[in-house]
């Protein structure tokens, strides 16, 4: 009964009358009436109270025996004293004890200034030591992981970090060893430290016994400034507080948001700003003068790339990736108004259109991110948190330990949360419509087993979905199945049930709602679709496309068809890359643009759960780099659409009123924590159609006219989503229905891929799926702290196949679809069905976006194919009779 | 006087007869009958007031009621568990040991009502690791009970089904608190919980749980089967029943004696173990195992009762006496005392992991010469620093003892502390006197200076020597 969790009751605490709900623990029910009672253990982000460091004893009167505060939940009526003589002996006593084998190093402490064991010390300890003997000793600081030092003898062993270890990421590598006095922190046999969220414990500890390689000696406390932001290295866009120094960014700090993610980050928010201060970083516009860069002033970088894109016209198209609200908002601005295309797009795949997501942001079916903390179900459906947005992976895991939340996971690749499930099904890559279509019926039809048994039982439900469900033929069909589950769930009644949507880029929520779709402008208001991305690429191939514009994204490594994208950038007339980096696609720009980091923007994103966050500026921006909105706006009048934007706010102003339901935003309303725009009055204008004029300025401006019909697809405009081209391919290769009816859009299939290898047919062919790993990406690559981290190729394979094949983990092979190739090691996956491998996309090298081309071989036999073929020696044969082909060189 | 005082047995009857281990000879003296009796005609709450009424107390240190521990449990369909503790480990008890190899299946039954009473369905008896022999036994008796129809589904047709499972600790002193036995039985590092919740609320695998000695569960079924009344014909009023009572260290027959309790202390050290070896006299003693503040010859009159203890500042814990005649050094045993719980800290608290430590190596330094008296009185601060503060008991488990010791015997401290100074002084030939560094037995030395010359001669070396160490607190 939620008027019982609410009971509100008084107690006193030190002749103050304190009122508390029933049940808060002291130490917080104090803190409300401001008596601070000192803590070093009790940290309720990390569960249950431990009571190990004794340093909140207090006096309750009828209690004959101090009690720690930290785990006593207040009741009406207690009087509590903090201050007794009692007290006051029994705080010093446990900081004289704690300093028994603390070293005092502080003035060569990282923590020194920040530490909590200093302030408590001051605040509640003896005035004298008294002891006089040897303290312990330990060699230090060593490294617990690469990314973390660990000084023992600092440490005050309260248990947070293992604590975090084991309660919170679940991954039960620290652990405490010894006994005693001799106690420590460490793992088991030494190994490393390696766990995606591990630089949590540098900030919980209350010491300088764990800091980050990254910080250590970079600075003092008092020469640092605190900035707050929030991270766009992923959709979970945690709040984070830059730590700066002269101008630059010295550490990531997690800025506690309850609603977005719970004060933790993952390793990639915490240690990637390394990637701001890269040497490969793009300080300044480049211009290319026969392929080599040369240093261009902004007026001339501006003006060179709004020549090529008048050149083009309205044969010019759009790839937004990494983008703000404002940068996307401007770039489908200028490229529906000042050239009057409409290909523009930013999603990685196309697949589900406009409509549906539409459909799916309907603010009775969309979830809080807050409501899968009290969940009876959580669904996890077609995504892995843990590489698509890691603090969900938390989140989840934090709802199933503490709240008995059940989880259910329905993915093709095993993921991380799989352990903690209660029922966990796979479907074939590329096949998520035909399991979500079943499991609508079965919810419908009352079935008691299984997933739609659990959600037939279960109240509140969540279900967090991967939006590469939406992705590629199967895409438009699975969202219909998403959305007939959510109906006979009925999530639309239930106030805290809800579906969450994990884009596949950290903004990909917010570039959708303000016009970065082919098919839509700001607030879905329908178009009469240009080509998305696929049809982008065939239509630079096919010369129908003159001239790109590439913001944060580098197709070459993001997007399906490696071998297709350089075919198109090579063709591109002009290309003009907005990137924070040099990369592949960089290397056929004709003017590159530096972009700004997320600690040097000021602009604005939305979460998947609909929450506007605004990044701000809290560090210098390095070399000659300009805010996004004002190259835009400058470019956009350029190119002969005046935007009027000349300032950040203005830009944020025009989001606002161009998409409706985010009418009236600014910066005071989102705030530093954040608004979700389904819980202002504007959500009630989802649907209306933007006030923008979404021609060039030249045309009609009060309706919507078609773009030019798209040549490649040959489709007018039409029902919206079911029009998308069917086009993408298969690497998350459908093993059902296919005939051969979905290569890529305008019929681009590279001759030679058309003919599939004739030795390969029957080589042990898989049903190869592909996911984007959380450390694939340039922000790893260009940090050095994580670069360790950089994922090689990996073949997940079925512990089955692997029999068959005779392959082990760690064995050597080339995986190949027609005449595609990458090399990989064997990673054999006990969870994998039968039947069904996995690579990795957006690693540096053999990349799996290769293989998502023009299908060569899914044309003769349905799925995807690969042979894999032994390069080790001594490896295995496959043992379908045709060892021969194996040779112990491999080909 | 000696010759006069008799054991009252209960729980060691017939335990001279080897065949006492088997089933079989368990049932020849009535065994399981109580069992098969209470399953058939009684209802849990039955048994439970019984318990109630008879007044047993915990025999494994606390001395809390048996009865209220297992009424705690909450009623219902939930899991419930009942688990014995058998991880007799407190230096000076060995009762436990006793009770299981003599006589396994009255555990075994006094497992199978408690658990009846208290509903639950599985038991475990947690036994350290180091009674390998006992645990054996315990295996094989396990087996026989099962095999009779004792244990298992539906026994003896009554629809109570019981699983009982021996596990063997791995050797930590810290797995009998408790809590931390609940821990590791769950496979976790043994480490003792914050309470509440207590474990008759929330205990092993979250379920509630009933804990209990070896001894308090042995005397359940004679409880049940001849009623509280005759229980209470036992013993005192506050601490009714028999007691097994171990007693060692400087007595000429140590072992186990099974005792009414309020028997006096002089009975118990002088009448049954014989009283100190020839020419010696009884120094000091600890009543309650080594966790227990140690009492002087002038309580020997004492009854040994849970309440008679308890007034004279001690405690009876486990009922293990260890007797020090005056052969020992009460610093030296203060010392091995301390290193025992410093060594058996787990260390999840702060005042048991740090103050055992810094004890340890103030009583190292007081036997080594090089401490002064006031380190006697930042002894004494830092045991109080420690009761009272821990997460468990074991902190007080040192600091209580240790305390008593300073404060009794805190003239044998000084003396020992400025012999084994004495020693380490270079003589006038600038030689290094007695055996110096670890001076354990305190050699006193080729110095000529007396203990007076060497109090002076440290105070004018300026080192601090409180006013208070020479009035000093004289208790013995």
């Amino acid at each position: 009964m939620p008027a019982e969790k609410l009971n509100r009751i008084i107690l006193t605490v030190d002749g103050r009358e304190i009122e508390a709900d029933e049940g808060t623990m002291l130490v917080d029910a104090a803190r409300l009436g401001d008596v601070e009672i000192p803590v070093f253990c009790y940290e309720p982000k990390l569960g249950d109270p431990v009571g190990a460091c004794r340093m909140c004893l207090v006096e309750i009167e009828g209690i004959p025996k101090l009690q720690t505060a930290c785990s006593t939940p207040v009741r009406d009526g207690m009087v509590v004293h903090t201050q007794t003589a009692q007290v006051k002996e029994a705080q010093e006593a446990v900081v004289e004890f704690l300093l028994v084998n603390h070293p005092l190093d502080c003035p060569v402490c990282d923590k020194g200034g920040e530490c909590p064991l200093q302030d408590i010390s001051m605040g509640w300890g003896p005035d004298r030591n008294r002891m006089v003997d040897q303290k312990r000793h330990f060699e230090k600081p060593v490294p617990l992981s690469p990314l973390v030092a660990i000084d023992r003898e600092r440490c005050i062993l309260c248990y947070r970090c293992v604590r975090f270890s084991q309660e919170v990421s679940e991954d039960s590598q620290l652990q405490l060893l010894e006994r005693g006095d001799s106690t420590y922190v460490g793992t088991f046999d030494d190994r490393p430290y390696i766990a995606p969220f591990q630089g949590n414990i540098t900030e919980l500890c209350p010491v300088g016994a764990l800091t980050s390689y990254t910080y250590r000696f970079q600075a003092r406390p008092w020469d640092i400034e605190q900035g707050g932001s929030v991270c766009t290295l992923c959709p979970s866009q945690c709040n984070v507080s830059f730590t700066v120094r002269d101008e630059q960014v010295k550490r990531v700090l997690a800025r506690d948001n309850p609603e977005v993610d719970d004060g933790w980050l993952c390793d990639k928010g915490r240690y990637g700003f390394q990637a701001m201060y890269s040497a490969d970083r793009v300080l300044n516009p480049v211009r290319f003068e026969d392929g080599q860069p040369v240093p261009a002033g902004w007026g001339e970088a501006v003006e060179l790339a709004a020549d090529g894109l008048l050149r083009a016209g309205s044969k010019t198209a759009v790839l937004v990736g990494e983008a703000s609200n404002e940068e996307g908002y401007l770039l489908q601005r200028m490229i529906r108004r000042a050239l009057g295309s409409s290909d523009i797009d930013s999603r990685r795949g196309p697949g589900f259109g406009a409509a549906d997501a539409l459909a799916l942001a309907d603010p009775a079916i969309s979830a809080r991110v807050v409501d899968i903390d009290h969940a009876d179900l959580v669904l996890v459906v077609g995504t892995d948190p843990i590489h698509s947005a890691p603090s969900f992976d938390l989140r989840i895991r934090k709802a199933v330990r503490r709240h008995g939340t059940a989880l259910a996971v329905a993915t093709d690749r095993p993921t991380a949360l799989d352990g903690g499930a209660s029922e966990v099904e796979r479907f074939d890559p590329g096949t998520a419509s035909a399991w979500l279509s079943s499991i609508a019926d079965e919810v419908a039809a009352g079935s008691g087993d299984g997933i739609a048994g659990l959600v037939n039982r279960s109240g509140h439900t969540v279900i967090v979905w991967g939006e590469r469900i939406g992705r590629g033929d199967d895409g438009p069909a699975a969202l219909a199945a998403l959305a007939r589950l959510a109906e006979a769930a009925g999530i639309a009644a239930e106030q805290e049930s809800g579906l969450i949507g994990i884009p596949e880029t950290a903004n990909g929520r917010g570039l959708r709602e303000v016009g970065c779709l082919p098919d839509a402008g700001p607030g879905f208001t329908p178009l009469d679709p240009g080509r998305d991305t696929d049809a982008i690429r065939a239509g630079l191939e096919s010369g129908e496309i003159e001239s790109i514009v590439l913001f944060g994204i580098d197709p070459i490594r993001d997007l399906p068809d490696t071998e297709g994208w350089r075919r198109a950038l090579e063709a591109a007339d002009h290309v003009v890359c907005f990137s924070m980096e040099a990369n592949a696609s960089t290397e056929f720009a004709d003017v590159l643009f530096p972009l700004e980091s997320h600690a040097e923007k000021d602009a604005t994103v939305t979460h998947p759960e609909g929450r506007l966050q605004r990044v701000r500026p809290s560090a210098a921006r390095p070399g000659d780099i300009r805010p996004g909105w004002m190259v835009l706006a400058e470019l956009s009048a350029l190119l002969g659409h005046e935007t009027g934007i000349g300032s950040a706010p203005d830009a944020l102003a025009a989001v606002a009123d161009a998409v409706p339901f985010y009418e009236g935003l600014d910066d005071a309303v989102i705030g530093g924590r954040g608004v979700r725009w389904q819980d202002r009055p504007a959500a009630t204008r989802l649907g209306d159609p933007t006030p923008d004029p979404l021609t060039p300025d030249s045309g009609n401006e009060e309706t919507v006219t078609s773009t030019p019909p798209n040549p490649s697809t040959g489709e007018p405009g039409g029902p919206l989503s079911s029009t998308q081209p069917a086009g993408f391919d298969s690497e998350e290769g459908p093993t059902v229905g296919r005939d051969g009816s979905g290569s890529a859009p305008g019929g681009v299939v590279p001759p030679e891929d058309v003919e599939p290898e004739p030795s390969s047919t029957t080589t042990g062919a898989l049903t190869l799926g592909t996911y984007r790993d959380l450390w694939a990406d340039a922000t790893t690559d260009l940090s050095p702290a994580l670069r360790f981290l950089s994922p090689a190729q990996r073949l997940e394979i079925s512990s089955a196949d692997a029999r068959r094949l005779e392959l082990k983990t760690g064995d050597e092979v080339s995986v190949s679809s027609g005449s595609h190739f990458v090399n990989a090691r064997v990673a054999i996956r006990t969870a994998l069905p039968e039947g069904t491998c996995f690579l990795i996309e957006g690693t540096i090298s053999d990349n799996a976006n290769l293989f998502s081309n023009g299908r060569p071989a899914a044309v003769e036999i349905g799925p995807p194919r690969i042979e894999l073929d032994l390069v080790t020696a001594g490896g295995a044969t496959p043992d379908s009779g045709e060892a021969g082909d194996t040779s112990e060189g491999g080909e | 006087m000696s010759g006069q005082v008799h054991e009252t047995r209960i729980l060691l009857r017939h335990a001279e007869d080897p065949a006492l281990a088997t089933i079989e000879g368990y049932r020849s003296y009535g065994g399981y009958e109580t069992f098969q009796k209470a399953l058939k005609s009684m209802e849990p709450d039955e048994i439970v007031e019984v318990l109630e009424e008879s007044g047993l107390r915990g025999r494994g240190g606390a001395g809390f009621s048996m009865g209220k521990k297992v009424s705690f449990l909450p009623r219902g369909d939930q899991d419930k568990y009942v688990c014995c503790n058998a991880d007799e480990s407190e230096p000076g008890a060995f009762k436990d040991r006793e009770l299981m190899q003599r006589n396994p299946h009255q555990l075994i039954e006094g497992i199978a009502i408690a658990s009846y009473a208290a509903g639950a369905g599985h038991a475990f008896i947690f036994i350290r690791g180091e009674y390998d022999r006992q645990a054996d036994i315990l295996d094989r008796a396990v087996e026989e009970a099962y095999e009779a129809g004792f244990l298992g589904e539906d026994i003896l047709g009554s629809g109570y089904s019981l699983d009982l499972v021996v596990h063997r600790g791995a050797g930590a002193y810290i797995c009998g608190e408790e809590t931390a036995l609940l821990d590791a039985l769950e496979g976790k590092r043994g480490n003792p919980r914050l309470k509440p919740p207590f474990p008759a609320v929330q205990g092993l695998y979250g379920g509630p749980t009933l804990i209990n000695n070896v001894e308090t569960l042995s005397n359940v079924s004679h409880i049940v089967a001849n009623g509280a009344e005759w229980f209470r014909s036992f013993g005192t009023e506050q601490s009714p029943g028999t007691k097994v009572v171990s007693i060692s260290g400087g007595v000429r027959r140590p072992g186990n004696y099974e005792v009414e309790l309020g028997i006096s202390l002089r009975d118990l050290i002088f009448g049954l173990a014989g009283g100190p070896l020839d020419g010696h006299d009884v120094k000091a003693f600890y009543p309650g195992g080594s966790s227990s503040p140690v009492l002087t010859p002038a309580e020997l009159d004492l009854p040994y009762s849970f309440e008679a203890m308890a007034e004279a500042g001690s405690m009876l814990g486990s009922g293990s006496i260890i007797v020090a005649d005056d052969s020992v050094s009460i610093p030296h045993m203060a010392l091995r005392t301390a290193r025992f719980y410093h060594h058996e800290s787990c260390g999840k608290c702060t005042p048991c992991r740090e103050g055992t430590n810094w004890t340890v190596k103030m009583l190292e330094r007081v036997v080594r010469g090089e401490a002064t008296p006031m380190e006697l009185d930042i002894i004494t601060s830092v045991q109080q620093n420690i009761i009272g503060h821990c997460l468990c008991v074991l902190g007080d488990s040192m600091a209580m003892p240790v305390s008593a010791m300073v404060a009794k015997f805190r003239d044998e401290f000084e003396q020992v502390i400025a012999e084994a100074a004495l020693a380490r002084i270079p003589t006038t030939n600038g030689d290094h006197g007695g055996n110096g560094g670890n001076g354990i037995d305190g050699g006193t030395g080729t110095s000529d200076l007396n203990l007076t010359d060497l109090l002076e001669r440290e105070r004018l070396q300026g080192r601090p020597i409180p006013v208070s160490e020479q009035e000093s607190p004289d208790a013995g």
